[in-house]
């Protein structure tokens, strides 16, 4: 398949809050667009297609709400795609965005994806309406007790997640949890949500947006900001449940990453990538995606969380925004890692910077750990050199 | 004894609240003083007002103006029988009005009295609730009725000086909605076998994986499964995984002490079914390898009406939940890995 190069040349994103009285929907998903299109040097006259992503409409109320937006972001008058993969939305968005410029039939795309959870409930959602909703941390924790007890990993695994992902978050003025006190013994001691989850080692529910604008080859390398440009997109899914699923280390997580690499010759993702935006939603995840994803070996990935590797400094960052576990806007969520890890090989991360940055990978994952997004991004069209 | 449901009724409920930003803020304090504005923009002046331009995406600005209360009709629709979710009982219209001092029209309801009433150019004029029971919403404008005098409103187009800081900043939005679904094949013989008191499952023939309750189809080999492929699974099983909740209190929530939900291994067989509750005992003492079996509600107590067609491993209200067996704890290598 013959492809273009894409630059992603704008990223814009809201401060993500708990609630955030002071926007409407559409107030806050032209709050992220409008700082995309100022990074981008753009005014809404010249994006060509807009591209929307949210979790599922339940979370606000609002059906089809690409309908009510299509005039806020622009959209008169051109093509505007809505896209739904649960919580790997917002990769998706991005990905399905950047596809429409590398298919030659646009030069200019916005992709733009929120949630205003303050306008809902996401138990209430995620339980299809009805009482006594596991939520995803009920959904996800049973995958983690399995991946504790396979990996035989310590129990403060999970609590140091927590703690890096905050303390990374608290360097972000974008980031909603901004907990540059957190300790270990906190994380420990909050109360226990979903068994083994503490209540420090989940995600908060946020609003927020975030957005990408996306451009070939020549629009990227005339931009007037560094830009990223998308080196692969991958995107698998796999059903819910089936006997013999293994829902801690999914086949399509697998096959997602594996594309990735393939696709960029990455052999040895640990050494040849330089940071990742991870989504960590449950602070087990983290190691459970780096084995996943290849970057450590099977029942090796609690041990670069324990030895540090994955913080700031480390040898491999990981969640360098403060991740899922510093913002939650869930459909935004998989979006924001993905413009994080572009913002990182722009050199414009500000104090979640890693220094040198040439290549990074961004994944967002969603429903019962089934449906999988991820993209490589690099400084340079080819920065493996 | 209770029947199989061929239509499952599924009433969704919840309040949702929006936030109204800047501009629907300011327009909506503003109703509730008895006053529409409008938005002056791109050349023109757009009421209801709008945050951006509809045409360009622009950013609108803080231009307001008074609009209205009398109009002109250019479009409509003739609405014979209100719903109960109308706000008014009688036979209306849904009208196009573009208000004096307006240049583009808004959507709400002309209650003319008749449908031979109702034509395209027709003056018509806002009528208010009482002041006392404005509450900030679109509604808060009763209806267009004809004008008495179709003479142009005093003061549209004038500015209105908005406050710094609108009264109103946010709106309940109550949904209820009411789905009706056709109960799928599988999901009856499902509801057949749960009235029964018995738990079934089908077999693929491909790769012979149990499908607790029947979906009919296998989702690894995409082959349909049907009556023949069913198959009797034990009510009886394995803890495999399992977490404790700690209920979000949401409308709508009933739970309020953590509770547990479980994956059981059918004994025998390698289905699990998923998100099992466990009866008379704290959550807390729940583990791994607890032999469980499944606790029937008496039979003519059974309802299959809350499964639906997702309902894949629900024992609906026919199984209350599963009972420790009191058996020694199964050893770990026989369900090692069997949480689905």
């Amino acid at each position: 398949m013959s492809h273009q190069p894409v630059a992603v040349v704008g990223i814009g994103q809201t401060h993500h809050k708990k609630r955030r009285g002071d926007v409407s929907i559409a107030g806050l998903v032209r709050e992220a667009a409008v700082r995309a299109l100022e990074d981008a040097n753009m005014d809404w006259g010249d994006i060509d297609a807009v591209v929307l992503g949210k979790a599922p409409d339940l979370f606000e109320g609002v059906m089809k709400p690409e309908m009510y937006l299509a005039d806020a972001l622009g959209a008169v008058n051109k093509p505007m795609f809505r896209v739904h993969t649960a919580g790997s939305v917002g990769g998706s968005t991005g990905i399905v965005g950047s596809h429409l410029v590398s298919s030659g039939r646009h030069k200019r795309v916005l992709s733009l994806a929120f949630e205003k959870q303050s306008e809902g409930n996401a138990q209430f959602a995620l339980g299809g309406g009805k009482s006594g909703s596991i939520g995803a941390g009920g959904a996800f924790a049973p995958f983690i007790r399995a991946y504790i007890r396979r990996s035989g990993a310590p129990e403060d695994i999970g609590w140091r997640v927590a703690v890096k992902d905050r303390l990374n978050g608290a360097k972000n003025p974008y980031a909603h949890l901004k907990l540059a006190d957190i300790t270990i013994d906190k994380v420990r001691e909050s109360p226990m949500m979903w068994d083994p989850l503490h209540f420090l080692e989940s995600c908060p529910s946020s609003d927020g947006a975030c957005a990408v604008i996306f451009t070939d080859e020549d629009g990227g390398k005339a931009a007037s900001k560094p830009p990223a440009w998308v080196l692969a997109t991958a995107m698998k899914s796999e059903p819910s449940t089936f006997a013999g699923r293994d829902p801690v280390s999914p086949q399509a997580a697998h096959d997602c990453s594996d594309e990735i690499y393939k696709a960029i010759g990455v052999t040895n993702p640990r050494e040849q990538i330089d940071c990742a935006e991870l989504y960590v939603p449950f602070s087990w995840y983290e190691p459970m995606w780096l084995e996943a994803h290849d970057i450590a070996a099977p029942g090796e990935g609690w041990k670069m969380t324990e030895r540090g590797d994955t913080a700031l400094g480390g040898s491999f960052p990981v969640n360098m925004s403060g991740g899922v576990l510093s913002s939650n806007p869930i459909g935004a969520s998989g979006l924001l890692r993905f413009a994080e890890a572009a913002l990182q090989v722009r050199g414009q991360a500000g104090d979640h910077q890693v220094g040198g940055a040439k290549l990074a990978i961004a994944q967002a994952y969603g429903a019962n750990a089934q449906f999988y997004a991820m993209w490589a991004v690099g400084s340079s069209l080819n920065p493996l050199g | 004894m209770p029947d199989v449901v061929h239509e499952s009724v599924f009433n969704l409920q919840f309040p949702f609240t929006r936030t109204l930003g800047s501009t629907l803020s300011t327009f909506f304090s503003a109703l509730a003083q008895g006053q529409i504005i409008g938005v002056r923009t791109g050349g023109r002046v757009i009421a209801p007002p709008l945050e951006y331009d509809p045409d360009t995406g622009a950013d609108s600005g803080t231009e307001y103006v008074k609009v209205g209360p009398k109009g002109t009709v250019s479009a409509w629709t003739w609405v014979p029988e209100p719903t109960h979710l109308h706000t008014i009982k009688n036979p209306f219209a849904f009208a196009f009005v573009t208000l004096d001092g307006a240049d583009t029209a808004m959507i709400h309801l002309v209650d003319a009295g008749s449908e031979s009433a109702m034509k395209p150019g027709m003056r018509v004029e806002a009528t208010f609730k009482p002041v006392d029971e404005r509450v900030g919403r679109i509604d808060d404008i009763l209806a267009f009725v004809p004008a008495a005098d179709p003479a142009p409103s005093a003061g549209a187009g004038d500015p209105w000086d908005a406050p710094a800081e609108p009264e109103i900043t946010t709106q309940d939005s109550f949904c209820d909605l009411v789905y009706v679904d056709n109960t799928s094949a599988p999901t009856l013989l499902w509801m057949e076998s749960l009235l029964n008191g018995k738990l079934i499952g089908q077999k693929c023939p491909v790769c012979n994986r149990t499908f607790v309750g029947p979906r009919g189809l296998c989702c690894i080999d995409a082959v349909e499964l049907d009556e023949s492929h069913l198959v009797d699974v034990p009510d009886r099983g394995v803890i495999t995984n399992f977490t404790v909740i700690t209920p979000v209190q949401y409308p709508g929530q009933l739970e309020t002490e953590p509770f547990a939900r479980c994956s059981i291994l059918l004994d025998g067989t390698d289905a699990v079914m998923a998100q099992q509750s466990i009866l008379d005992m704290p959550a807390s003492e729940v583990r791994v390898g607890m032999h469980v079996a499944a606790v029937w509600v008496p039979e003519a107590e059974r309802d299959v009406s809350e499964i639906g067609n997702r309902g894949w491993g629900s024992g609906g209200d026919c199984i209350s939940g599963w009972r420790h067996t009191g058996q020694p704890d199964e050893p770990e290598e026989n369900y090692l890995e069997r949480m689905m």
